[in-house]
C-alpha cells in the first residue's frame, strides 16, 4: 500500500474545543462572582428554558448559513406563529394536539415561501428575508391588534416552556433530587462513551489515525463531567424541563441528519461549492427548499416554546430573536463563507450567549454594558475561530 | 470484454454542429476515440474544443450530428445522462467541495447508503472510505489520508482526486479539460503520472490542453481544432520539437487537412 495511514489532526484541539473551554470559564466566573447563585439548580433551570427557543432557531440558522444564505425573517415569524398558536387555543378553541401541527405546518410553508424567493426568483436571501422581517412584523401587529397581548391558559401548551418531566414517586433515596433526570443523565453519559469507543475502534480497524489514548480518555472524562454536572444541577431543582427535552430532540435529530445522512452531506456540499454539487447531480434548488423549510419548522417550534414560556403571545414577540440565533451560530463556529458549521457548536453558542446574559443580569450589570460584553464575545469568538482554523498552505 | 465491442470505437461523434445565436461554435466535427486510447485535443481559444467536449459530456445538446457510445447511438439531455452512459468529465475549475474530505468528494452525488428510512438515507461512511482509499492506491496517488479536507491538498493532489473520482464508477470515457493548467511543475508531473497509470489500466481518455508537451508525453493521437472545425487528426510521432511545430502550424491556420472537405 502506497498510502500512509498516519495523519495529523486537521484542526488543532484548540480550535475544536476552544469554545467548550470558554464556556467552562464563563460558568466558573459567574458562579464565583455570584457566590454560587449562577450555578444554582433553579437558575440553571431558568437559563435552559430562556435559551431553548434561541437554541432551536440557531440550529436552523446554522444550516441556512452553511448553504451561504441568511434568514432575518425568523424572529417575527416566530412571534407571529406564537400568536397564531394563542389565537387557535383561545379563540378557535382548538386543542393543543391540533394547534401545534397547524403552527408547525404554517412554519414550514413560510420557510418554503422564503426558499421560493431565494431559489426560484433568485432574490438574495438577505433581501428576501428582510422583506420577510417587515412582512411578519406587520402580520404580527395585525393579528394581535384587536386583542393586544393574548394570555394563554392551556396548561398542556404552557408546560412546553415551563413544565418539567415527571419523576418517579415514592423513592426514599435522594429525596430532593429528580431521579428520572439523573437516570437520563447517566444514560446520556453511557451512550456518549459507547459511541466514542465504537467510533474509535472502527476508525482503528480501518487503519485511520486516532488521537492518543490519554487524550481520548481526557476527552471522555471532560465531557462526562460536563454532562454529569449539568444533570446534577438540573436534578436538584425540578429536573429536566420539557423545553430542554425539545432542544435535545432537535439537536439529536439535526446532528444525525447533518453528519450521518446523504441529505446532510449534500447540504454541506452545496455550501462548499454549489457549482460542484450541481455538476454531481445534487439539486441546489431542492437543498435550498429543504433548508429553508427546516428553518421554518424550527422557527415554529421556537415560537411555540417562546409563547409557552411567557404563557402569552405579545405584539412584540420575537423581536431581535433572529439576531440572537445568528450570533449563537457564529459564536458556535459557523463560517460566513458557507460550508462549515456544526449543530452542536451552535447549541454551545446559544448556551454561551444565554449564560452571559443571565450571569450579567444576576450581577446587576447595566444593560448597555451587557450589549458591549456580548459584542466583544461574539467578535472574539469569530476572531478565535478564524485564527485557529487551519488554511490550505 | 468481448471482441466485438473492442473493435468498435468507445465513443464516436459524427458531424456535430452547434450554434450560439449567430456564432457557429462547431461546424460539423467528427471525432473517434478507441478503447484504451489517450486522445489529445488542442486548439486556440474559441477553437471549439471545450464546446465539443461539452456536447460529449451532455452539457450542450448539439443542433445536428450523432453521438455513438460503443456503437450505439445515444441522446443526452444533461450531464447526468452522459454519466449514466459512462462518460465522465473532469472540469477545469475542479468540481470539488473544499469543505469536504476526499472520500465525500469522490462519492459526491453517488454516496453509498447503509439504510433507507423514508427520505433519509444513512451514509455508509466506512465502506466509502475504504473504496476511496483503494481507488487512490490503484492510481498510485500518494495522499496520506482520505479523510483530509480537499482544501488542504495541493493543486496537483486536488486534480488527482478529481480524476480519481471520474474513474471511480466504471466510466468508459474520461474527458479532462486542462488538467495541468495553473499547476506547479511538481503537480503537473503528478497529474501526468495519474493519466499514464490510467492508460496502463486501459482507460479511454480525451485530454484537452494548451500544453503541447503534456499532450505529447501522454497521448496516442492528436486532434487539432480551429474555428469550430477539425483541421488535423494524426497519431503522436516524432520528436517534441517537430510535434510542436506541426501542431502550432495547424492551430494558427497555416495548415489544414480538412478544408477541402467542407467549404463555408
Amino acid at each position: 500500500m502506497s498510502l500512509k495511514d498516519e495523519m495529523k489532526p486537521q484542526r488543532n484541539i484548540l480550535h475544536d474545543y476552544g469554545m467548550y473551554i470558554a464556556f467552562v470559564v464563563i460558568v466558573v466566573f459567574f458562579s464565583i462572582a455570584t457566590k454560587g447563585l449562577f450555578i444554582s439548580s433553579r437558575n440553571i433551570g431558568n437559563l435552559v428554558n430562556a435559551m431553548s427557543y434561541i437554541a432551536v432557531m440557531a440550529v436552523g440558522m446554522t444550516l441556512v448559513i452553511v448553504i451561504r444564505h441568511i434568514d432575518l425573517s425568523v424572529g417575527f415569524l416566530a412571534g407571529t406563529l406564537g400568536a397564531v398558536a394563542a389565537i387557535s387555543l383561545k379563540y378557535w378553541q382548538l386543542p393543543v394536539g391540533l394547534t401545534i401541527p397547524i403552527v408547525l405546518a404554517l412554519g414550514i410553508i413560510a420557510g418554503l415561501v422564503t426558499a421560493f424567493l431565494v431559489a426560484r426568483m433568485n432574490i438574495p436571501a438577505f433581501v428576501a428575508t428582510l422583506a420577510g422581517w417587515l412582512f411578519y412584523h406587520g402580520l404580527l401587529q395585525l393579528v394581535t391588534r384587536k386583542t393586544g397581548t393574548i394570555i394563554i391558559n392551556d396548561p398542556i401548551f404552557n408546560a412546553f416552556g415551563n413544565g418539567f418531566i415527571p419523576d418517579i414517586k415514592g423513592i426514599m433515596f435522594l429525596p430532593d433530587v429528580h431521579k428520572v433526570t439523573l437516570l437520563l443523565g447517566l444514560l446520556g453519559i453511557l451512550l456518549f462513551i459507547r459511541s466514542e469507543i465504537i467510533n474509535r475502534r472502527d476508525t482503528k480497524a480501518y487503519n485511520f489515525g486516532v488521537i492518543p489514548m490519554n487524550m481520548f480518555i481526557a476527552k471522555l472524562v471532560f465531557f462526562s463531567i460536563i454532562i454529569a454536572g449539568i444533570t446534577w444541577v438540573l436534578a436538584g431543582y425540578k429536573g429536566l424541563s420539557w423545553s430542554a427535552v425539545v432542544v435535545l430532540l432537535v439537536v439529536f435529530l439535526y446532528y444525525y441528519i447533518t453528519t450521518k445522512t446523504v441529505i446532510g452531506r449534500h447540504i454541506f456540499a452545496v455550501g462548499g461549492n454549489p457549482e460542484a454539487a450541481q455538476l454531481n447531480g445534487i439539486s441546489v434548488k431542492k437543498i435550498t427548499y429543504l433548508v429553508f423549510g427546516s428553518m421554518g419548522f424550527l422557527t415554529a417550534i421556537s415560537g411555540i416554546l417562546y409563547a409557552s414560556w411567557l404563557r402569552s403571545a405579545t405584539t412584540i414577540a420575537g423581536t431581535g430573536m433572529e439576531l440572537d440565533a445568528i450570533a449563537a451560530a457564529f459564536v458556535g463556529g459557523v463560517a460566513v463563507s458557507g460550508g462549515v458549521g456544526k449543530v452542536t457548536g451552535s447549541i454551545l453558542g446559544a448556551l454561551v450567549m444565554a449564560s452571559l446574559t443571565n450571569g450579567m443580569n444576576l450581577l446587576g450589570w447595566d444593560i448597555s454594558i451587557q450589549y458591549i460584553v456580548r459584542a466583544l464575545v461574539l467578535a472574539g469568538a469569530v476572531i478565535f475561530d478564524v485564527a485557529t482554523r487551519k488554511r490550505r498552505t | 470484454m468481448d471482441t466485438v465491442t473492442d473493435t468498435k470505437p468507445v465513443a464516436e461523434m459524427v458531424n456535430i454542429r452547434k450554434s450560439f445565436a449567430a456564432v457557429q461554435a462547431l461546424k460539423g466535427v467528427d471525432l473517434v476515440l478507441h478503447h484504451g486510447e489517450v486522445l489529445g485535443l488542442v486548439g486556440d481559444n474559441a477553437a471549439g474544443k471545450s464546446s465539443l467536449m461539452k456536447v460529449l459530456s451532455g452539457a450542450y445538446i448539439p443542433d445536428d450530428g450523432e453521438i455513438r457510445i460503443e456503437g450505439n447511438k445515444v441522446h443526452m439531455s444533461d450531464p447526468l445522462d452522459a454519466r449514466h452512459l459512462g462518460i465522465e468529465m473532469v472540469y477545469q475549475d475542479l468540481a470539488l467541495a473544499d469543505n469536504l474530505d476526499i472520500t465525500s468528494n469522490v462519492f459526491l452525488g453517488r454516496e453509498l447508503v447503509k439504510t433507507h428510512l423514508g427520505p433519509i438515507s444513512a451514509l455508509d461512511s466506512r465502506h466509502m472510505e475504504r473504496e476511496a482509499k483503494r481507488l487512490l492506491d490503484r492510481l498510485k496517488i500518494d495522499i496520506p489520508s482520505v479523510r483530509l479536507l480537499v482544501e488542504r491538498l495541493s493543486g496537483g493532489q486536488r486534480q488527482a482526486v478529481a480524476i480519481a473520482r471520474a474513474t471511480a464508477f466504471n466510466s468508459k470515457v474520461i474527458i479532462m479539460d486542462e488538467p495541468t493548467a495553473a499547476l506547479s511543475v511538481a503537480s503537473i508531473k503528478l497529474v501526468l503520472d495519474v493519466i499514464r497509470e490510467l492508460k496502463v489500466q486501459g482507460a479511454s481518455i480525451i485530454l484537452i490542453s494548451h500544453r503541447i508537451e503534456d499532450i505529447y508525453s501522454v497521448s496516442d493521437r492528436l486532434i487539432v481544432m480551429r474555428q469550430g472545425r477539425k483541421v488535423h487528426d494524426v497519431p503522436v510521432t516524432g520528436t517534441l520539437d517537430e510535434f510542436r511545430e506541426e501542431v502550432v502550424a495547424y492551430m494558427i491556420g497555416a495548415r489544414d487537412d480538412f478544408s477541402n472537405l467542407e467549404k463555408n
